[in-house]
């Protein structure tokens, strides 16, 4: 589902965010990607999802060789895999209603199912009665889920959550994680989970792979995380 | 299908609406420089309509020499003058009819003083040529000069050619500008255009974020841009349409003398609105187009 062979990124400025990355995940897994601050984490999802290119190694999901899309094929690439972004990228203008549905106009849906599919990730999200509502009228855990719904309305296979959990508190954060719980549970979707979060890592356990200064340093199929030094 | 081509419409639409303040900002850059196009354009148009009347009146006078009065001769030339290049129109006026001409000019009791003459017409068989384009006046006269049995030509001179010629560097110097004022419209909108699509950015990249290709994100830029396009341009359509009437009026539909009879404004404003108008669409399709196309490529 997601292989990355040798894959290193070095930015333009010089700065080595990945090394020589080897990682294989399955259809169906739910992956914790953990690490401090600058270990790589964001860097490794924006290779995921096109955004950026891998300076040596390869990046496969879904079958597609991410790296040698051409810029105007990414688009069509990322309708495969669902994004979930700390800072929720929600369109400012359109209602959740609207925000939701673009992504399904986007794919030619027509009309008549979108608003059957909106409806049900609505629902799944818990979030039936805030159709109307804009996302500046909403809190944050409210935007994260607008964000979840959205990222999941196409059935994608693979749903990719930077810091999902980021700017929320603890009883947020737990929702939140038994939301993304149930998607992989019922709609079988592939979920990698960026974070930093570690009581929650350490309280839902799944398989764990630690990122430092661009490399692996841990893949703990058991779960579980404990700081060491 | 039917909604793919309604879409970017509806979404053109809202997109107006619900960035009103930047819409104004951008529609109003519009309507400056149509303001100042529509002058010019105007300008240009009437200095391009006087070149042509006065082109039109100003004709060589071929007289025929009286040693080449049988009509095998004067055919000959008829066929000669015709023949040379720049040559709109060549009408005969035989010597008796330029007699007669010559006699309308007086009133009738002076009239009779001529009579002796009509005998033996002093006048010549006369021919009268118009040119294609003013600036031929010179090199045709020269040409009919070298026919054979040609007495004399007679042109208006340098005079007229110089009138013509300053008319038409007026009316290229207009067109020119016209044209250099549409393209810094286009670098003045694209810019405004810029600056408001770059407040949505964001926006930009989201919608690549879940999927949307590229043509599906710039419709609705397009047809914004139209719009606005359209929008900037109604006030100076309509500055143009009675502005130009309260001239035409209040000139008497001339400019300084009859030599200079101006456009009559109807349709005349009306095709200035409609150029407006779609100079307009126009500019705002291709200011957007640039500025989407940037922005599309901020991120990948």
């Amino acid at each position: 589902m997601i292989e990355l062979n040798q894959a290193s990124k070095r930015y333009k400025n010089g700065v080595n965010a990945l090394n020589d990355i080897n990682l294989k995940i399955d259809q169906g897994e739910f992956v914790y990607i953990i690490g401090p601050t600058g270990s790589g984490k964001s860097t490794l999802i924006k290779l995921l999802d096109g955004e950026e290119i891998p300076s040596k190694g390869t990046v496969n999901v879904v079958g597609i060789n991410v790296g040698k899309l051409r810029h105007s094929k990414v688009p069509l690439y990322r309708r495969n895999i669902g994004v979930v972004f700390q800072d929720f990228r929600l369109l400012p203008r359109k209602t959740v209603f609207e925000n939701i549905s673009y992504a399904l106009e986007v794919i030619g849906m027509r009309k008549n199912s979108t608003r059957l599919r909106v409806r049900e990730v609505m629902n799944l999200v818990g979030l039936d009665d805030k159709g109307n509502s804009f996302p500046s009228e909403l809190s944050g855990g409210q935007q994260q889920r607008v964000a979840i719904a959205r990222a999941i309305a196409n059935k994608p296979k693979v749903l990719i959550a930077d810091e999902p959990t980021g700017n929320l508190d603890p009883a947020m954060s737990d929702e939140i994680m038994s939301l993304l719980e149930k998607i992989n549970r019922e709609e079988k979707t592939t979920i990698l989970m960026v974070t930093h979060d570690l009581p929650l890592v350490n309280k839902h356990k799944k398989r764990t792979i630690v990122l430092e200064d661009g490399h692996i340093v841990a893949d703990l199929q058991q779960g579980g995380y404990v700081q060491h030094d | 299908m039917i909604n793919k081509f309604f879409r970017p419409i509806k979404e053109g639409f809202y997109g107006v609406g619900r960035h009103a303040a930047m819409s104004i900002s951008s529609a109003s850059a519009v309507t400056i420089t149509l303001l100042i196009i529509s002058v010019f354009l105007m300008f240009s148009i009437n200095v391009q309509q006087f070149t042509k009347d006065i082109e039109q009146t100003v004709q060589i006078a071929v007289m025929v020499d009286y040693t080449h009065e049988s009509q095998e001769q004067l055919d000959a030339i008829g066929i000669e003058i015709s023949n040379i290049e720049g040559v709109n129109e060549v009408t005969f006026s035989s010597k008796d009819e330029e007699f007669q001409a010559y006699l309308d000019g007086f009133d009738d009791d002076q009239k009779e003083l001529f009579e002796p003459f009509k005998e033996d017409n002093p006048m010549h068989h006369a021919f009268y040529v118009s040119v294609d384009e003013g600036s031929l006046l010179k090199t045709v006269a020269d040409e009919i000069q070298n026919i054979e049995g040609i007495a004399s030509i007679n042109y208006g001179g340098e005079s007229a050619i110089l009138v013509i010629n300053a008319l038409n560097s007026v009316r290229t110097g207009g067109a020119i500008l016209a044209i250099a004022l549409s393209l810094l419209a286009i670098f003045l909108i694209q810019n405004t255009i810029k600056l408001t699509i770059f407040a949505r950015s964001d926006e930009i990249a989201i919608m690549r974020n879940v999927g949307a290709k590229n043509q599906f994100i710039r419709s609705p830029f397009l047809i914004e841009g139209i719009i606005i396009g359209a929008l900037g341009a109604i006030i100076p359509i309509f500055i143009s349409i009675y502005g130009y009437i309260y001239i035409y009026k209040s000139l008497g539909g001339v400019i300084i003398s009859k030599m200079f009879v101006m456009i009559p404004p109807h349709p005349f404003v009306l095709q200035i609105a409609v150029i407006l108008l779609g100079i307009g669409m126009v500019v705002g399709f291709i200011g957007s187009f640039f500025s989407v196309n940037k922005y599309l490529r901020w991120k990948r």
